[in-house]
């Protein structure tokens, strides 16, 4: 080989490792499986074709439990990703630790990324903000529960999707159980109709203006008008107008696609995966509220899940994550997930971009989670915030089932549940100082 | 004093003896009775998991678990093996099974040579803190894993293990199982030996490989097949050890199979997921009827 | 103990290094961690933290809940130790006693040992699958509606039964060894002491057996303890909700799912001192018999 091809050859090898050298890559550990995995996986290798100074590699990391806990394990190893999503329940225990994270609203603004929390869907804004308002995780399966029924169950029953309680169970519920369908399931008690249950009737949720100022929280749960609901529930139950099947989500998310439950509470999010699975005709619309509680109804707040930049990364590494931020919130992005998924898109553009594609006109369940989420607003709709969130959820999924395999009585549930959150709120406050 | 067996029966009544047969029959047929049904007992789980991973998704999703043969075997094997998923796509039957193998080869080798060197230790040498060791040793017997669970994650997450083989197989190593094995077992062995190598001029590490090693020879096989068995069910451990997918092992991927099994976004790969728990019975499943007598060896005498 | 037959000072350190090393930092380290964590309350990401002395403690004893708890793991571990021992007995005298097929048996009746207990409870979620599972119309049929994950007690159930199909095997295989190493001799003479079978095995075979169901018993309240873990979680699915779990399970929920390190940890030592009771009365019953035979 002559001396010229020689150099050539090590010129261009050093040409291709510096170009691979000069390219940042970060990591993402998120908690979606199955068909929302795939998706998220488009996103990252669309964004690596998109340019070619960053590579973004996601990793699936179990459940969103598993993922919130294999990132603080290797936060403390010092092996943490840059990209952590972590869940609705979660988002205390993030945001708590104040040196875990770079504040999503800072990341943007030094990476001259622009930056307006208007920019988003009012629903959307503030879950997983600080108190004084800075966002700090940004939003990204943003899903709220909504209301899913079966056309053709509820035409055969002659009855239309129920706007309120009142109306379920008085003319809805009982003309599709004639019908012989069971009228209705829901898949997440404490999501559904506890934290969004307080939203939707504008009902203070805990004390600390709902937990996100500082000091002692002490969770409101033990008030009448959740009661009477699950009072409601457990006679409906009774009736055979309500069935649960456990705390499994898709244990009670099957039974409406064989067409025995005609009404399903879910999330915004299960629409991508419906419209795949079922053969009958089903649409959705905004989640029933109590008229004997409020006669104006409000939004309810988002599930779902928020991507948290990471602290302890370079500056390079920043710049990365938060081009990909940008990128993840672009419109077309957006649509993409909205679309795929269900999720909702959580700007204002995507969702005009949608409304513009027209596709709401040849789907219009899909836009159900976003219109509730941008109900008027209220004192209590904002989101909450409350440590060791996760068993809190564990307590109210026990005393729940207890209550509708009729262990226990109402009353008692909710004495337990509020002396139990208390207790793991007080001590949680413990753990911050 | 009465006799009463088929052993010796007496010659004279024959009535009696008719009827005693018929007993002695009737019981021996109970017998089977008994360990038919517990055979069935036993098998039948397996039996329609193997038998349903030949169906298609719909067919447990509709009715359960299938009697009978369809057309998806290896259709449904042919993806649990090779189909990937992940961003990376690291993830298959294939990276399972390897990293399932190392786990099993890597921890039954790792512990009988590490609890053989010990056992040598203190059954052959007298050195000071013999007895203290024994008792360093001893102690790990009363603290299961699963005790002290999340502190031993932390140090080993600590230690910068988390994802790797040795903080998967290591840690699980610190239990004194096979040390115990061992040192009964040398216990066992005749002091002629000892006195002979001796004689001869034989030095600890000549006595220890020419000659206990291969008079272990039965033991170390007995032990191997309990320890790769252990290793290859561990489940705690590395679920909670390897977040990594290229990582993870055949039985860890039973979350994932779960998991699979409740997702509500699409339908769940259900017979799939049972072609792959086939598999991840499969090795050790063989490998203890294969090498029965040695297993059965193995646990009877680690164990008293 | 045997006589010592060589004495190198360095020989023995050196052979024992790896195993005491392992110990030292996966053993004594965690466990000495476990003790120290749970005297704090602690923020998961490390940052922040309290002492709380007992507090952790006291929160235990005072939680309804984990008194509920540690019934179900009594309740549990008492039913699954029973029945697998029972049926591994069972099957033992019977394939003891049967000439023909003897071998045979004998494998189908081990073979399950080698089942990793999440797969025995893959198994178990097919089996008790709601509505349509096998035992679940099984129980249907005799008129009772089976809900895994619903009722409280069919769970309950279903997390046994798997368990105990999953003991069978390792009983079976020490009853059977057990039985084999009675002596011809002391057999013949038992048939010709005693008429039925029945009394000859109580009178004759079960106290010679008496050493090995000792140490199984032990060995099966380990293994419904702790081992159990895999068919739990496989089979309640990661959610915990109203379902019964074992405190070996709560350790878990509370510590990994939930990020309350003061709280697990403090679990975590109260079944140390369980597993330690448990191992010094152990060993005190078997000095005693040791020192009277």
């Amino acid at each position: 080989m002559s001396l010229r091809k020689l150099l050539a050859a090590g010129l261009a090898a050093t040409m291709f490792s510096t170009t691979a050298f000069a390219e940042t890559n970060i990591t993402w550990w998120h908690a979606m499986g199955g068909q929302l995995g795939e998706t998220v996986n488009k996103i990252a290798t669309d964004f690596n074709a998109s340019q070619d100074e960053y590579k973004i590699t996601p990793v699936f990391k179990g459940t969103y439990e598993e993922a919130l806990t294999a990132g603080i394990a290797s936060f403390r190893a010092g092996e943490h990703p840059n990209i952590l999503q972590v869940f609705d329940a979660g988002a205390a225990t993030v945001i708590g630790a104040k040196g875990a994270t770079v504040p999503v609203e800072d990341l943007l603004n030094e990476n001259g990324v622009k930056f307006d929390i208007n920019d988003y869907i009012a629903g959307v804004r503030y879950f997983y903000a600080d108190a004084n308002g800075k966002m700090i995780g940004m939003p990204f399966n943003s899903s709220t529960p909504i209301m899913y029924f079966n056309e053709e169950a509820l035409a055969k029953a002659g009855v239309s999707a129920p706007k309120t309680w009142e109306e379920f169970a008085e003319t809805t519920a009982p003309a599709l159980k004639e019908a012989g369908y069971i009228p209705l399931a829901q898949s997440h008690l404490p999501w559904i109709f506890t934290e969004n249950f307080f939203s939707r009737h504008n009902l203070e949720f805990a004390t600390n203006n709902n937990g996100y100022d500082e000091g002692v929280t002490e969770i409101k749960v033990n008030t009448p008008e959740i009661k009477a609901h699950f009072t409601a529930l457990k006679e409906w139950k009774d009736a055979g107008l309500f069935e649960w099947y456990g705390t499994g989500w898709g244990d009670n998310q099957n039974p409406f696609e064989e067409e025995k439950v005609a009404i399903w509470l879910g999330s915004s999010g299960s629409f991508g995966g419906l419209k795949e699975k079922v053969g009958f005709k089903f649409s959705a619309t905004l989640l029933p509220y109590w008229e004997g509680v409020t006669k104006e109804p409000k939004q309810t707040f988002i599930g779902g899940a928020a991507l948290f930049a990471m602290a302890g990364k370079s500056a390079e590494e920043n710049k990365a994550t938060a081009e990909f931020f940008q990128y993840l919130t672009s419109p077309e992005v957006q649509y993409m997930w909205h679309k795929e998924t269900g999720y909702v898109p959580v700007t204002e553009a995507a969702y005009e971009l949608a409304k513009e594609d027209g596709y709401y006109k040849e789907s219009p369940a899909a836009e159900v989670g976003i219109q509730q989420l941008q109900l008027p607003a209220g004192e209590w709709t904002k989101g909450y915030r409350m440590g060791f969130y996760v068993q809190i959820r564990d307590v109210m999924n026990r005393e729940y089932g207890r209550i509708l395999t009729g262990e226990t009585s109402v009353e008692d549930a909710f004495a337990t549940i509020e002396k139990e959150s208390n207790a793991l709120l007080a001590r949680f406050a413990k753990t911050q100082g | 004093m009465t006799v009463t067996d088929t052993f010796s029966t007496p010659p004279a009544v024959t009535a009696v003896k008719v009827k005693k047969r018929f007993r002695v029959k009737r019981e021996t047929l109970i017998d089977h009775l008994i360990l038919v049904l517990g055979a069935l007992f036993m098998l039948f789980p397996v039996v329609l998991t193997f038998m349903t991973s030949s169906y298609d998704n719909l067919a447990f999703a509709k009715s359960g678990l299938q009697f009978g043969w369809s057309d998806q075997f290896f259709e449904n094997y042919e993806r649990a093996m090779f189909e990937t998923s992940g961003f990376t796509g690291a993830i298959d039957g294939v990276s399972m099974l390897t990293n399932s193998l190392i786990l099993g080869f890597g921890f039954a080798i790792g512990k009988i040579v590490i609890s053989m060197m010990a056992a040598y230790a203190i059954v052959y040498f007298r050195f000071r803190f013999a007895t203290l060791s024994f008792w360093i040793i001893f102690t790990t017997l009363l603290l299961p894993l699963e005790v002290r669970i999340l502190p031993s994650y932390e140090v080993v997450q600590g230690l910068g293990l988390g994802n790797t083989y040795t903080g998967l197989i290591v840690p699980l190593i610190a239990s004194a199982t096979g040390t115990f094995f061992f040192r009964q077992f040398f216990r066992s062995v005749p002091e002629e030996l000892v006195e002979a190598a001796r004689i001869d001029g034989a030095g600890p590490v000549k006595f220890f490989i020419d000659i206990l090693v291969p008079l272990s020879k039965t033991m170390i096989a007995a032990l191997f097949i309990i320890m790769f068995v252990y290793g290859w069910n561990q489940y705690l451990w590395p679920t909670l050890i390897t977040t990594d997918e290229g990582m993870f092992t055949l039985v860890r991927g039973i979350k994932n199979i779960i998991q699979s099994f409740t997702d509500s976004s699409s339908v769940p790969e259900f017979t799939v997921g049972f072609a792959l728990t086939t598999i991840t019975m499969l090795p050790p499943v063989l490998i203890v009827i294969f090498f029965q007598s040695w297993f059965v060896k193995g646990l009877t005498e680690s164990d008293k | 103990m045997k006589r010592a037959a060589f004495s190198s000072p360095w020989m023995p350190v050196l052979l024992l290094l790896p195993q005491v090393s392992i110990i030292f930092v996966f053993f004594y380290w965690p466990a000495f961690e476990a003790l120290e964590s749970s005297f704090y309350l602690q923020d998961p990401f490390g940052f922040t933290g309290t002492f709380v002395g007992f507090e952790n403690y006291l929160t235990l004893f005072q939680n309804s809940e984990y008194l509920r708890i540690s019934i179900f793991t009594l309740v549990f571990t008492v039913s699954v130790t029973f029945f697998s021992l029972a049926f591994g007995l069972l099957f033992a005298v019977k394939a003891d006693k049967v000439i023909r097929g003897a071998s045979t048996y004998k494998t189908l009746l081990m073979w399950v040992y080698a089942v990793a207990p999440p797969v025995a409870g893959i198994l178990g979620v097919s089996l008790f699958y709601q509505g349509h599972g096998l035992i679940t119309q099984l129980f249907g049929f005799f008129g009772h509606e089976f809900v895994i994950g619903v009722n409280y007690y069919d769970t309950g159930f279903a997390l046994i039964a798997v368990s105990i199909w999953k003991q069978v095997p390792i009983n079976f295989i020490f009853f059977l060894s057990g039985l084999q190493s009675v002596p011809r001799s002391i057999r013949e003479a038992a048939m010709i002491d005693n008429r039925s079978s029945s009394g000859r095995f109580w009178t004759i075979t079960f106290p010679l057996l008496a050493p090995t169901a000792f140490f199984l018993l032990i060995t099966n309240i380990t293994y419904a303890m702790f081992d159990t873990f895999g068919v739990i979680d496989v089979m309640l699915r990661s959610e915990p909700g109203n379902n019964p779990m074992t405190l070996t399970y709560k350790v878990y929920v509370d510590g990994f799912r939930g990020g309350d390190l003061g709280g697990s940890s403090a679990q975590s030592v109260i079944l140390m001192l369980l597993v330690l009771a448990l191992t010094i009365f152990q060993f005190r019953l078997i000095e005693r018999r040791i020192h009277y035979t």
